[in-house]
This record gives C-alpha cells, structure tokens and sequence, in this order.
C-alpha cells in the first residue's frame, strides 16, 4: 500500500485516469475536436488535403462520366464507411469504440476515392455526431481521409505483390492505417502545442502516450475485425466485389 | 439513431433562413478560434446556449448531454497539454516520479483553460448549426455558394443512405442479438463481420436499385429538388451583425 502523501496521490491520479476511460462514452477514433487547433493550423492542414481532395475529385468525376450508375455506388460506399465507423464493435475493456473504417475503404474503394467520400463522411460525423469539427476538418481529413488510407492501400498492395497470404496482407493493411492515422492526429497536436520542456517531439510522445491506452487495442480489434468483414464479402458478396474492382475478373463499371 | 439529426427537425428556428443560421455560426466560430480570448468564448458560448434552448426549444438535459460527447478528447487533450515530464520542477505543480518530475507551469495552466474555453465555445456553435439546421438545409446553403456539383450531389445520396444502411444495420444487430450473436467476444466478432458484409451486399443492392428507379425518371446526371424559401429578415440580420460586432470587439479588447 502506498505510504506517503505523494503516493497516495498518485495513485488517486491513477485510478481517476484509468476510471475516466471506463466511464468514457464514447471513445471514438481520434478526431480533433471543434475548436482546438489554432486558426493557423486549422488553414495550413486544410492546404495540405487541398492536392489529394483534387486528385481524388477528379477520379471521382471520370468514373461518373464513364457510367452514370457509378455516382450511386459511391455514394453508397461513402454511406457505407460512415455506418460502419458509427456503429459500436465489440471491444475488450467493456467501454464502446468505433472503427475508423478507412482502411477497410482503402481497400475496397482505393484511395482516391477514399479521400473525397473521407472528407464528406468527416463532415456528416462532424454535424450528426460531433465527432470532430468543422475548423478541425482539415486536419482530421488529413489524418482519417488521406494519410491513414494512403498507407493501408500502400501496404495492402505490396502484401499482393511479395504473395503474403490475403488474409494477414489485409490485417496489416486495417492495422498500420489506423495506427498511422493515429499517429498522425498526435503529431498535428504537438506541432500545435509543442511542450514546454522538449518541444515537438516531448509533446508528440506526451500525445502518444495518452491516447494510447485506447487506441491500441482499437487497432487490433479494427485489423480482426477488418479481415472479417473481407473474408464474409469473399464468400457471399464476389459479384458486387467484382463490380467495385476489388476482385479481380471482368470490370464492369466503378 | 442519430439523435442530433431527430432534434434539428423539431427546433423551433428550423425554419428560419438556412443562410443566416450558417454565416452566423461559421462566423463566431471562426472568430472563437482565431481570437482565443476567455471573454468572447464565454460571450459565444452563452449565447449558443439562449438560442438553442430558449429560441430553438432543444431540451436543456438533451443539450448538456451533448455538450460532453467531446469531454473525453478535451480532458485528455488538455492534460496532455498542461503536464510536462522533465528533470526540474515547475512553478504551478510537481510530482516527482523518480529523477523525474510530472509538472506544469501557471502560465501553461491557464492557457489549457482558455483552450478548453474556447473549444466549448466552439462546440456550441456546432451545435447551434446542427441542432436547429436540417442537413438539406446545409446543402442548401453549400450549393449556393458554388461547391462542385457533384460534392454536392454526393453528399446529398450519402445523407440519404445513412438512414436506409443504419435501419438495415439495426434490424440485422437486434436478429443477432436475439440470437446470442452477442454471448462472447469471438462470437461477437464474428457477428460484427457478418453483419458488415451483409450491409455490403445489400448496400450495393440498393445502389444499383435506386440508380435503375432514377433513370426511369429521368435522370440525367443532376438532382434538382425545390427548396423552401424563408427569405432572411432584417431585424434577424441586423441582430447578427451586431453580435459578431461585439464579439469582435471583445476579442481585440482582451
């Protein structure tokens, strides 16, 4: 048992840190919330996406002049990543967490699609669930709609191409995304408030370290998950997998 | 499932004009996060609150339980902010774990409270947007000012599939659950997955179902539906700019 006054105290700490995230009502992906990054930041993130969202507009574009029936298939799959992001997954501590859902889009939709269908689901999350922000839409579209799902893509195609088994390729691809996207939001809040002793980087690992405890696991749990979801669309869903490119064989439109 | 979007459809200002409500709120938001003064927040956040509750009539219980759906990221966010973990001791607190020292100045204090100010500010005034505005209102006001067509298109099939994939999602869940779907966590991961690739396949269904209704009315590449008009008054737009004239001012004063 602890002794002395400080350990006590510090043990208190511990125990309302650690009970916080037990009450914890929602301890979604990392979205920055409404209002906390600086104006400077807010723009500067908001530049940043400003390349990708076009490229990914245009791709967008072509395929709806190619085929007119494309326009509704995306906008399902972008409905589609918000209700999987939104809907409660099991989880170990007992506490409800969400996917983050765009590795599984990366994946399916590749991520030039991923990056316009991310920013209008951040918009939607945003106004219907505040989760996230309106000033903060640039960052979290950064992190969530960009970064994260270029890195999934990335390492879902090299499993393909160096024949690691599907299975593991998509877990790893799920699981370094959203790790990535995490931490990605951890460095967009230390350049935005770099620590008083050490700067950036003691500030980036402060940010690391708290939201650790909730990300990790979520993680995992997002690649299992993940791999789940593919392996159930691989046995009953190959025709509408073939019809979004996913599978290979004929493509017919998207 | 989405209590935010019920509660905008019974706001008492759901009706008044679309365009005022959105430059109002983009407006004090912007002007919260670049000033970051204690005062305006505190000015901002009150005044959100008098238009939500009292004008908007959005239950006052319902209001501040949406109001701490972003706590979790603040408090943990700040705490990260104001803690430091370094060699010497700082002026406000220091516990000292080992060699090192959990601290923070007063000046670091202070500026996570003002940053937490500001980010409920901020917070409110999303909410004012969402709880008294319709999404298609939104949409409204985004196609006026010119957004690519196709955003806007976009958005607004993804804001309609929300609703058909989130009913679909429910019923599937409540049929798992009904039939201990739920009773362990690698069943719950399993029922997770079926879930999602079921949504999939029925998702795309839909797609291509509504595609093929649309082009037997014609479709020919744009969505044009009448909107309601309730042109902005001069007194609601007078009032506005006196706000924002004052928020300013209480900005450049602190």
């Amino acid at each position: 048992m602890p002794k002395t006054k400080k350990e006590k105290l510090l043990l208190k700490a511990s125990i309302a840190f650690a009970a916080m995230f037990a009450v914890a009502p929602v301890s979604n992906a990392m979205h920055i919330m409404e209002g906390y990054l600086p104006a400077g930041y807010c723009v500067a993130w908001g530049v940043v996406c400003l390349p990708f969202l076009i490229a990914g507009f245009i791709s967008l574009r072509n395929k709806t002049r190619e085929n007119r029936r494309n326009l509704t298939l995306i906008a399902m799959s972008g409905a589609f990543i918000f209700v999987i992001s939104s809907l409660k997954i099991p989880s170990v501590t007992g506490s409800c967490s969400h996917m983050t859902g765009t590795g599984l889009g990366a994946i399916l939709f590749g991520p030039a699609a991923v990056s316009v269908l991310g920013i209008i689901v951040l918009i939607f999350q945003a106004v219907l669930l505040a989760h996230g922000g309106l000033t903060t839409l640039g960052a979290n579209t950064f992190s969530m709609a960009i970064a994260g799902p270029l890195v999934s893509y990335g390492i879902y195609k090299l499993c393909e191409k160096t024949k690691v088994n599907r299975r593991v390729g998509v877990f790893l691809a799920a699981c370094a995304g959203d790790l990535f996207t995490y931490c990605v939001t951890s460095v967009q809040l230390a350049l935005a408030y770099p620590s008083e002793a050490g700067g950036v980087a003691a500030s980036a690992v402060k940010f690391l370290g708290v939201f650790a405890p909730t990300q990790l696991p979520l993680a995992v749990i997002e690649g299992i998950l993940t791999v789940v979801i593919v392996i159930g669309m691989e046995t009953y869903a190959v025709p509408e997998l073939r019809s979004i490119g996913f599978l290979s064989g004929k493509k017919e439109v998207y | 499932m989405l209590s935010i979007d019920k509660l905008c459809c019974q706001s008492a200002l759901r009706y008044a004009n679309a365009a005022e409500k959105f430059v109002y709120a983009v407006l004090t938001l912007c002007i919260c996060v670049a000033g970051r003064s204690w005062t305006a927040a505190v000015f901002a956040f009150a005044a959100n609150g008098v238009l939500t509750v009292w004008k908007g009539k959005i239950p006052l219980l319902r209001y501040l339980r949406l109001l701490l759906v972003p706590a979790v990221f603040l408090i943990v966010g700040t705490a990260a902010v104001i803690v430091n973990l370094s060699r010497n001791p700082m002026d406000a607190f220091a516990l000292s774990v080992g060699e090192w020292y959990l601290t923070g100045s007063r000046a670091s204090i202070l500026w996570g409270l003002n940053l937490c100010a500001t980010a409920f500010a901020s917070v409110s005034c999303l909410y004012f947007l969402s709880l008294n505005t319709t999404m298609t209102d939104i949409l409204g006001v985004l196609r006026r000012m010119h957004l690519p067509s196709l955003l806007i298109e976009l958005m607004m099939l993804i804001y309609r599939f929300l609703f058909i994939l989130l009913e679909t999602a429910s019923a599937i869940m409540t049929a798992q659950e009904s039939r201990l779907g739920n009773r362990n966590f690698a069943v719950r991961v399993r029922s997770f997955g079926g879930m999602a690739s079921a949504l999939f396949i029925r998702a795309m269904k839909r797609a291509n179902a509504l595609y093929d209704a649309m082009e037997s009315r014609c479709y020919d590449g744009e969505l044009r539906v009448l909107a309601e008009e309730h042109p902005a008054r001069k007194r609601e737009i007078a009032g506005i700019a006196a706000f924002e004239t004052i928020l300013i001012a209480l900005t450049l004063l602190t």
